[in-house]
């Protein structure tokens, strides 16, 4: 027999019961309410049996005018096929089963499932989605324990069977009057049983949300919740904090509060336009302390379930501390970097000073072996590949310093050193400057000697001396030429002066003053050429001097010029009388000499100075001075005319008046200067003073 | 003989005729007789020709001769000839050469008192070795 759904007639008595029934509001009322009802029908006795879904038990839950054995007997479990009761429970087909009995009664088995024609709201919203409550109602399942929860609410259906005794001789009528009335309370049942789900899942979701709050409570981070439109929904007590207005306000507190809501919508904005963007940093002002603090918030939309967005879950990070620490990490770093960037320029420049300095820089290490060499190093000492004599000699040479300077106590050297320049096998006079570093250990760990090429400086040097030479050269020229217009001023000066003393006694007494002018500016005028007259014949201090001094002077003098060109000076020396006349002029004198012998030796060579005392007849004695070089010679043609004025063999750099004035000045001093020159030889100049006895 | 009030007799030598006029007046003023050369050779001549008891001769004369020549001609007649020598610029060897000879260099611009001084010792110094020579 199969189960209709359309609603039967009812009779005035099915009216009052379906009324009764419906006035039911708990679930647990209809069964004894239908009960009743059934009994009124007639019936002698009826029953409720339940299955039980958790324990696949079945047993009866209410009775009316049953004997405890009776409901004995309906106790069953769902696994025993062979009871009428679970095989209608699983064909879900109403039968009536007849009576054993002599009376001809039978049993009227009428199965019931929660079922409804229509989805429950939780179905109807998800579309396409089947409700447990439809599938009972249209299908016909044999029922099976999993099958009976709802796919969409997981709500658990209820499987019941009403057992209703039948009289023998009842109608059809009055069993589809029966059939009705339980099928109505299976209605009604239904009905309440949904809404009773409903308040169950409110109850369940209560739970949860209570659940969830403790959770947000529980964290001191701030967590929002928000709408779509980013109004907060929810908040937990960290985040009201920042977000809502207490009770006692202040007005800095609600500025605070509006700026941070102000901020916190915008962030929320900018993250829901970004998708990518889901985490983002936020300053909010702490409403209490006042202060600013950096959080990191952390948003995730929320959906419902049917995919519409709701808003947002936001969970802020304080990371204040983290952040601050991270920027100090970060200006450590900055300040790393510039260091760095300070050290590396640094590097950079002292690598381009290096390279621009012009000098051959050597870096040695503790053993003074060569660590490093700069290009031009390089061209002086060469390189692995390849290496002349002249590199393999310049390198000996540089050695024998620089060990000795690694070893030694000094931090700081310098010292002259000659080069062979291999491109012109030129000698090459360096200045040497030598500089330790040490390691932390204070130990040597490198030696850095820059070569500083010293030609450019001793041209300089040459270029003053010419020049103090030539402004000498100069005066003594002056003096010269005063020497000269004195000597022919004085010559007229003479008669004049001879005139005047014999008018003597002869003017007119008128005349006299005039005379007497005349003899008081002649005067004048012999004074003035006397003066210049002296000025030529002395023009320094004069008296007795030791030639032997004089000449050592010189030699000290130009040591160091004369070192460096590779000429060595021989010396002899006798004991001598004092010379009478200006040490100063004679040392000119040598001045000149020795340099003139130097520039005659450009590779090199020796240089002789020797004095001695000559005898001549009687008592007369003079000084010789012996200036003698072993350099290139003067020609027989440049010999006759050296000792003119304005002859020079040194071009441009000569003046022509050196030979000239020290002519003059032996010759100012009763001397004679002779000379003696082989070309390719050398050149002896030999000067005689008279000597004082 | 020489008489004995006779006017010393005084040679002056000088290349330059101003020079020479004005000694020979001033010289002349001062009461001695004065012959007056322009060169060597006139010296000469008139060292030969005349009894001179002075000779007062500049350094520099011609390019050959010098002052030095004239006073050894003038020796070799008279080796005490007392002599003045007088000149604008002597070297030192010159200097050096006339104090050998034992006679005093008077430098120009000669001054004129000096001058007469030196004349009358040098005359004096002679007149009295002359006299105790007999």
């Amino acid at each position: 027999m199969r189960v209709r759904t359309e609603t039967p007639d009812l009779t005035g008595r099915s009216r009052r019961s379906a009324l009764r029934l419906l006035g039911m509001e708990r679930s647990e009322e209809v069964f004894p309410v239908l009960l009743e009802e059934i009994v009124s029908l007639g019936h002698p006795r009826s029953l409720v049996t339940r299955v039980n879904f958790e324990t696949s038990e079945i047993t009866p839950i209410a009775s009316l005018n049953c004997s405890k054995t009776m409901l004995q007997r309906y106790r069953s479990s769902l696994f025993a096929v062979e009871t009428p009761m679970v095989r209608i429970l699983h064909s879900q087909e109403a039968e009536l089963v007849p009576g054993r009995g002599k009376r001809g009664s039978g049993l009227y088995f009428y199965p019931l499932i929660y079922r409804n024609r229509t989805p429950c709201w939780e179905a109807e919203r998800a579309r396409g989605r089947k409700c447990i409550a439809v599938e009972n109602y249209h299908c016909h399942l044999k029922l099976q324990l999993q099958e009976q929860v709802c796919g969409i609410c997981e709500m658990r259906a209820y499987a019941a069977m009403v057992v209703t005794e039948i009289t023998p001789g009842t109608t059809a009528a009055e069993i589809t009057e029966l059939r009705a009335l339980i099928e109505l309370a299976n209605r009604y049942l239904s009905r309440l049983f949904k809404v009773e789900h409903y308040h169950n899942r409110m109850v369940d979701m209560e739970t949860i949300i209570t659940q969830m709050q403790t959770v947000m409570e529980s964290m001191t981070d701030p967590v929002i919740l928000t709408d779509p439109q980013h109004r907060v929904i929810t908040q937990n007590k960290a985040a009201e904090r920042y977000f809502r207005l207490p009770d006692d306000v202040s007005e800095g507190r609600v500025r605070a509060v509006e700026l941070n809501n102000l901020l916190f919508s915008a962030a929320l904005s900018s993250m829901a336009v970004s998708a990518n963007d889901s985490s983002r940093d936020l300053t909010l002002v702490d409403a209490i302390e006042g202060e600013e603090v950096l959080f990191e918030a952390v948003s995730a939309p929320s959906f419902a379930p049917d995919g519409r967005r709701t808003g947002m879950v936001t969970v802020l990070r304080d990371v204040t501390d983290l952040r601050r620490a991270d920027e100090e990490l970060r200006a450590n770093y900055d300040k790393l970097r510039q260091a760095e960037e300070v050290v590396r320029q640094d590097r950079d420049r002292l690598n381009l000073v290096i390279e621009n300095v012009g000098d051959p820089i050597v870096v040695c290490d503790r053993d003074a072996k060569i660590a490093l060499l700069d290009p031009r190093a390089q061209e002086l000492l060469g390189t692995e590949k390849s290496r002349t004599a002249i590199h393999v000699r310049n390198q000996a040479k540089l050695d024998a310093y620089i060990t000795q300077f690694t070893y030694s106590f000094s931090d700081r050297e310098s010292a002259p050193i000659q080069l062979t320049h291999p491109d012109n096998q030129l000698e090459v006079e360096y200045d040497a400057r030598s500089g330790k570093i040490y390691d932390e250990r204070g130990l040597v760990a490198y030696t850095v000697t820059v070569l500083r090429d010293l030609t450019a400086v001793r041209r300089l040097e040459q270029l003053k001396l010419e020049r103090r030479m030539l402004e000498m050269e100069k005066f003594a020229a002056a003096g010269r030429l005063a020497g000269t217009i004195a000597h022919e001023v004085n010559n007229p000066m003479e008669p004049i002066k001879n005139c005047i003393f014999l008018l003597t006694d002869q003017i007119k007494p008128e005349a006299s003053p005039v005379y007497e002018i005349l003899k008081a500016e002649t005067e004048r005028v012999a004074r003035i050429v006397r003066q210049m007259l002296g000025l030529y014949r002395t023009t320094e201090q004069v008296g007795n001097f030791d030639v032997n001094s004089v000449v050592e002077d010189t030699l000290l003098l130009f040591a160091r010029q004369l070192d460096r060109a590779g000429v060595r000076v021989a010396k002899e020396f006798s004991d001598l009388p004092p010379a009478l006349g200006s040490a100063d002029q004679i040392r000119q004198v040598l001045s000149n000499l020795v340099v003139n012998a130097k520039d005659s030796m450009s590779q090199g060579g020796v240089l002789r100075l020797r004095t001695h005392l000559v005898r001549h007849e009687g008592m007369r004695e003079s000084i010789r001075i012996i200036v003698a070089d072993s350099g290139s010679g003067i020609s027989d043609n440049v010999l006759d005319t050296m000792f003119e004025p304005f002859m020079t063999t040194k071009g441009e750099r000569g003046t022509g008046l050196g030979l000239w004035i020290v002519k003059g000045i032996i010759e100012n001093h009763g001397g004679k200067l002779r000379v003696r020159s082989k070309v390719g030889k050398g050149t002896v100049f030999a000067i005689e003073l008279p000597a004082v006895r | 003989m020489k008489p004995v009030n006779a006017k010393p007799h005084i040679l002056v030598v000088d290349d330059e005729p101003n020079v020479l006029v004005t000694y020979r007046l001033i010289l002349q003023q001062q009461g001695y007789e004065v012959s007056a050369a322009l060169s060597s050779e006139e010296a000469r001549e008139c060292l030969a020709a005349t009894r001179i008891d002075l000779l007062l001769c500049d350094l520099s004369l011609e390019k050959q001769e010098n002052g030095f020549d004239v006073i050894d001609f003038a020796r070799q007649k008279n080796p005490n000839m007392p002599t003045v020598l007088l000149t604008g610029y002597a070297t030192p060897e010159a200097n050096e050469h006339a104090e050998e000879l034992g006679i005093p260099v008077l430098f120009k611009p000669i001054d004129i008192k000096e001058l007469l001084e030196t004349i009358s010792q040098l005359l004096r110094e002679n007149y009295e070795e002359h006299e105790a020579a007999g």
